[in-house]
Order: C-alpha cells, then structure tokens, then sequence
C-alpha cells in the first residue's frame, strides 16, 4: 500500500520534473549561465571574446576611480529624473483624459498606443527629422537653427522627450485599466457627501484608489530606464561631450569600441547590483504606502 | 505520384554528392553594401562563373565596429568564414587581437600575385603596420583599392562664379586664401559653397579634419608612439577654419549625410566633399537626366603645405580561424580568388574606387574611364593613410570621439579650445 502511494508520488513528481524540463533549461542555459559567466569575466581582462586572465579585484577598484563610469551613472539618474515621473503623470493625464471622453475614445486610445508599437530605431529616426537642425519642423516653427541632439543643455531632455512620447502608451493603458476598476459607486457616494469639485474627487478618490497601479507603473518606468540605452545610442551617441553617456553605453563602449569585455562585465555587475537596491528599497517603500 | 516522388528524392539524393564533390564551397564575409554591394556582387558573380572548382558563397554584414567585433569573435570560437573584406585602417587592432592570417609572397606566387604588384603607397603602409604589430615582410589582407575624399563640383554654378578656366575645365585651385574666396564668390550666387554631412556621420568630419591637419603638417604618431601636442596648435587652427566656415554661412551647419548628397544633386550646394564611393551616384543621377547641372570631380586640392588628403584601403584577407586553420585546398581557392579579383578590379573602379593592383591601376581602362579619370590620378598620389595605431580607423575609438568632442564644436555647440581638449583625453585615454 505505502509502496503504491510513494510510487505515485514519484510519478507525481517525474510529470511535473519533465514540465519544469524545458523552461528550466532555458532559464540555466540562457539566464543563470550568462549571468554567472559575466561575473567571472568582470574579475579578468578579457577581450570582446571572453579570452583574457584572472586578474581578481583590479576591475572594480578601477570602476571606483573611472570618472567617466561615475558621470555615466549621473546621466542615467538625470535622465530617470527626466523620465519616470514626468512620463507616469503624462500617462496618468492622459488616461484621465480618455476616460472622460465620451465620443472617439477607442480612436483616441489608438492614437496615444500608437508610438509604443513602433520599434525604437523608427522612433528616432522620426525624431532625428522632427528635431533636425536644418530641416526640422521644430526649428522651422521656432525658426532658429538648433543643435537639439548635440547641444549640452538640450541634448538629454531631447532623448527623454523622444522616450516619454514612445512610452506613454503603455502607462496610458495601464492607468486606463486602473481607472476603470475603480467602482463607480465610489464616486456616487462622494457626490452624495458633497464632494463633487473635480480635483477633491481625484485628491480623495481617485488618486488612493488608483495607488497600486501608480506605484506599478513607477516601478516599471524606474527599472526600464536604468537600463536606457538605445535611444541615447542612436540619437546623440553618447555627445556632445560625453554628457548623455549612460552606463549601458559606457559599458557597449568599453566592450565593443574598446575591446575591454572584462571591464565592460564589471560595469554591467555594478548596475545590476545599483537596479537590484532601488527596486528593493522601491518596492518596500511604495507598497507600505500603499497599504496605509 | 508515389513514384514522381521516389523519383525526385532519388534525383535529390544523386545530386548532392555531385555538388558537393565537384565544388569547394569559400565563405565570403563582406561590409560592402549600397552601390559598392552591387559591384562586389558582379565580381564575385563573375568569379564563380569563371572556373567550376569553387563557390564563393557572401554575406553581408554591417560596416564598422559590428563586423569587426563579429569577426573577433568567430575568430576566437573558431566560426569564420575563409575570406573577408578588411579595411587597411583596422589593421592595427586586427593583427594585434590575432585575427588576420598572414599571407606571404610565396602564396601570392602561387596564383601570380606579388607584393610589389600593389600600389607602394598602400604596400608600404601595411608592411609597416606588420612590423609594428604582428610579423614583418608578410601582409594580412592583400589591398583591393584605395578610396579617398574628393570633391564634387557643380560645374554651372563654378561657371556663374568665374571658376572655370578657359576651356571649360575646373580652375585648379590651390592655397587657403584662394579657397575661400571661391567659397565667397559662390555664396554672393546664393548658395551653400560647401557641404559635408556632419550630424550622426563621425566619418566624414574625420576625413575633413584629418585632411586639413595633415596638409598643414599636424600628425598623430611619433617615432611608432602616439603624440598628440599637435593638436593644441595645428589641431586647434584645423578645427577653427572647419567652425568658421559654418558661422560664415560658408557650409551647412550639422547636416546628415543623405541631406549632403541632397543639397548637392539639386543644385543648392556648389561643392560636396565625399568619398569617392558617391561617384555612382552622380553618374545615375545624370544618365537618368536627374541632375539639372553639369558635375565635375576633382582630387581634394593643396590648401596648406602638402596635398595629404584621408585615404583608406579596402583589403580582402583571411581570418586567422583559432580553431581550425584554414585548409591548404581552400586556401587555393581562396588565393585563386583574390588572383581573380585583383585583375577584374577594373569593374571595381566603376564605383570610383582607386584599384591598388598596379596592372590595373595604369592600364588603359582606367585611363578611359570616366569620370573616376578626373581625379584618379593626382588621388593615388595624395593618398594619406590613417594614423597607425589602434585607436584610430574604421570603427575604432577616433570615430566615437570625433563625434563627441569635435563635430559639437564645428556645430557651435562648444568652443574649439573644449573640442580639442576632449578629443585628446580620449584618444589618449583609448590607448
């Protein structure tokens, strides 16, 4: 009798073995080897190709003296201040918007998602036009002649322009979702108790109810935006001057224009170990508040 | 229908060994897209229709850094291909990370090459660059061509300005002083004198600046090191006259490299520099009758000193596979194909490249062939090969901080004095 149980059990646990199989696999091969391998790689000074020698801990003491790694890490931090709370209200502005309408509104949806769907080499690209020094509708309209992608002062609000107008969509649809799971007895309940100006309403209701997904998208923009890389790569390539370099491109840089694979591992170890802190002290601050 | 398909597997089945017996298969890598892909094509077309022992099979990759880190990396896992294309300019970092396979004058022999068959100008470079980095007397790629900046003119505007001599032809122009009152003089016609792309094209501001600091004597290398104390003089006074051209409304400021072309072929610019590879480009545009003026070439002129004008050489070598080097039968058939490429380099020249196999470069139907003619000669001697040392050429770190430090300050964007200093932190710090 107890053999049979412990027999099935074991069959039990061969199925669901064999499920787990090939995501695990997957997962190993793809995730936790890559991954591992990077950490070894930032204690040698390998090439591009992953040849190279242990050299212990050079590479790290080195990336606490690179000036440039540390101006690297500034720019991406402007450029999360640039970006996620700026593209979480423009995306919470306009679901708020959407929702009021009452004609157009899957139209108007439509139109905001639009730009997330487009690949980011044709969003720059459409933006490289938009805000071309010479040709660009932008300048024509302000008519002057500047350099928006490789002026110091505007080239950084330029990249987060161009990504708070990809994104938003997305957060537009999150905030929608959100909107729409809020009870409309809510609001009939307020407007009974006297609360029916527009912003008491949202100050009230709609902005605590609303909280979990607001902290949802924060997160998301947060953790997405660390890793900002290809829209500083094709719009400004790092200039003018080094101050739109990002850590993720300082990293490209030093691996694949350098040919420091070692050094470029131990940058891309420093950021995970930077994203993994904020996403933690993030998400333990922001779920607190919203549980209060 | 059971039987046509038993029959057309067995057909299958007997022709694969055929195939496979009869022809050696090369595995061609190559960055050559746009008008330069086409001609390629038609020579490697030409190759495989020429003999029946080999086939050369080509991809196409990216140009720039993203090949040659492809190549360093098949090169290290032992996945490459057994022929590529390479410039002259990215030798120093190819020979040093162990990527190029050496091929020595006896090889050359065997398919009745030679060294002293190839444009000295480029042999001369890259045996030095051999001797510095890897091993003396051999090369590592044999030299295709030589291709350079030259400048293109709209010969009806150059005609309103009274820059054409007497007959018809572009007035030889030489010195400083007499290139800017030619660039005044189109400006009072009302359009741009001068243009060159600079946004999101590192290159061609490159090319530009280096022309002018090596006319004017500056250089990058002493003695096999690098020495960079020119460019607080030489490099500052180049990037100045670059700035001053743009403030002057004497060329565009921070256009892109299509809008170059563009302000050109419609007559809204008088003279584009660009690499001989848009040669093609003029001669469809006029052979469809879509160029509304008469176009002229001419070699990059004597502003300074010397007449050093940016040269670089596309190269065809063998990448030194870690794994499994490459086999002497396909290294035949490699050789046969490169043989087979330098005598056909005639039809390479159709794109305006300059051949670097001598038989070709002097034989008659260069001579004759036009428009690559009117600069091909004075071109192949200003040739001026990029600084020999690693952080200079193709897709290499001078690329990335030209960008970053000298083009803001062409642009207006940053003072000279900031352009300069940021460049040279960072070739210095590449080193």
């Amino acid at each position: 009798m107890e053999t049979r149980i412990k027999r099935r059990r074991y069959q039990h646990w061969k199925t669901a073995l064999l499920l787990l199989l090939p995501f695990t696999v997957v997962y190993v091969l793809f995730l936790l080897y890559p991954t591992g391998r990077v950490l070894y790689l930032s204690f040698t000074d390998s090439d591009i190709a992953g040849v190279g020698n242990f050299i212990g801990g050079d590479n790290y003491i080195k990336l606490i003296g690179d000036k440039l790694f540390w101006a690297s890490l500034w720019h991406t931090i402007y450029f999360i201040l640039l970006t996620v709370v700026p593209n979480t209200a423009v995306g919470l502005l306009i679901a708020m918007l959407l929702d009021k309408m009452k004609r157009f509104r899957s139209f108007a949806q439509v139109l905001f998602f639009l730009p997330y769907i487009l690949p980011v080499s044709v969003v720059t690209q459409i933006w490289l036009w938009v805000l071309n020094t010479n040709y660009g509708i932008y300048n024509f309209l302000l008519q002057n002649h500047i350099n928006w992608f490789k002026s110091v002062p505007t080239a950084m609000p330029a990249v987060a322009l161009v990504t708070i107008w990809w994104t938003v969509g997305f957060n537009v649809l999150l905030f929608i979702a959100g909107l729409k799971a809020i009870p409309r007895e809510m609001y009939e309940a307020a407007a009974l108790d006297g609360v029916d100006k527009g912003f008491r309403v949202f100050r009230y209701i709609t902005w605590p109810l609303l909280w979990p997904v607001t902290s949802l998208v924060l997160l998301l923009q947060l953790i997405a935006q660390w890793q900002i890389f290809n829209q500083v790569y094709l719009l400004t390539n790092g200039g003018p001057f080094n101050k739109t370099i990002v850590v993720l491109q300082y990293m490209y840089v030093q691996a694949f224009q350098n040919g420091h694979g070692g050094y470029a591992s131990t940058i891309s170890i420093a950021l995970f170990v930077i994203i993994l802190i904020t996403s933690l002290i993030q998400l333990k601050f922001l779920s607190l508040k919203g549980n209060s | 229908m059971k039987k046509l398909l038993k029959g057309a597997l067995v057909a299958l089945l007997l022709s694969i060994p055929v195939l496979g017996w009869s022809q050696t298969q090369i595995v061609l890598w190559d960055f050559l897209s746009g008008g330069d892909g086409v001609r390629w094509k038609v020579i490697v077309d030409g190759f495989n229709a020429s003999q029946s022992q080999y086939q050369v099979v080509g991809t196409t990759l990216t140009w720039g850094d993203p090949f040659y880190a492809k190549v360093h990396v098949g090169v290290v896992a032992g996945e490459t291909p057994d022929v590529m294309t390479y410039h002259l300019s990215h030798f120093p970092v190819g020979i040093k990370g162990g990527d190029l396979r050496p091929i020595t004058d006896a090889e050359l022999k065997t398919v009745g090459l030679a060294i002293k068959d190839f444009n000295p100008a480029l042999t001369k470079v890259s045996l030095d660059i051999s001797k510095t980095f890897g091993k003396a007397g051999v090369l590592y790629g044999v030299p295709l061509d030589t291709h350079t900046s030259i400048l293109y003119i709209n010969k009806d505007l150059f005609k309103q300005a009274g820059l054409l001599a007497a007959d018809g032809s572009i007035a030889p122009i030489s010195g400083i002083e007499q290139f800017t009152a030619a660039l005044q003089k189109l400006k009072a016609l009302g359009v741009m004198p001068f243009t060159y792309s600079a946004s999101g094209d590192p290159a061609t501001v490159w090319r530009l600046f280096y022309t002018l600091y090596s006319q004017m004597g500056g250089g990058f290398v002493a003695n096999g090191k690098i020495s960079l104390g020119q460019l607080d003089t030489i490099g500052k006074k180049t990037l100045q006259l670059i700035a001053d051209w743009t403030t002057q409304g004497l060329a565009p400021n921070n256009i892109a490299y299509a809008d170059s072309i563009a302000l050109f072929s419609s007559g809204k610019a008088a003279i584009m520099f660009n690499g001989n590879w848009e040669v093609p480009t003029m001669v469809d545009l006029k052979a469809s009758n879509k160029l509304g003026f008469d176009y002229g070439l001419m070699a990059f002129p004597k502003l300074f000193g010397s007449q050093a004008t940016w040269a670089d050489s596309h190269n065809i070598a063998i990448p030194n596979n870690s794994k499994t080097p490459i086999s002497a039968a396909k290294l035949k058939g490699v050789l046969t194909f490169i043989a087979y490429v330098e005598k056909n380099a005639d039809k390479w020249a159709g794109g305006g490249h300059l051949p670097a196999y001598l038989p070709v470069l002097n034989g008659p139907v260069l001579k004759t062939l036009s428009p690559v003619n009117q600069y091909a000669a004075q071109a192949a001697k200003d040739v001026y090969l990029e600084p020999v040392n690693p952080a200079f050429g193709v897709g290499d770190p001078a690329y990335a901080a030209v960008d970053n430090f000298l083009t803001p300050a062409i642009t207006g964007s940053a003072s000279v004095a900031d352009g300069i200093a940021g460049f040279k932190d960072a070739i210095q710090s590449a080193q």
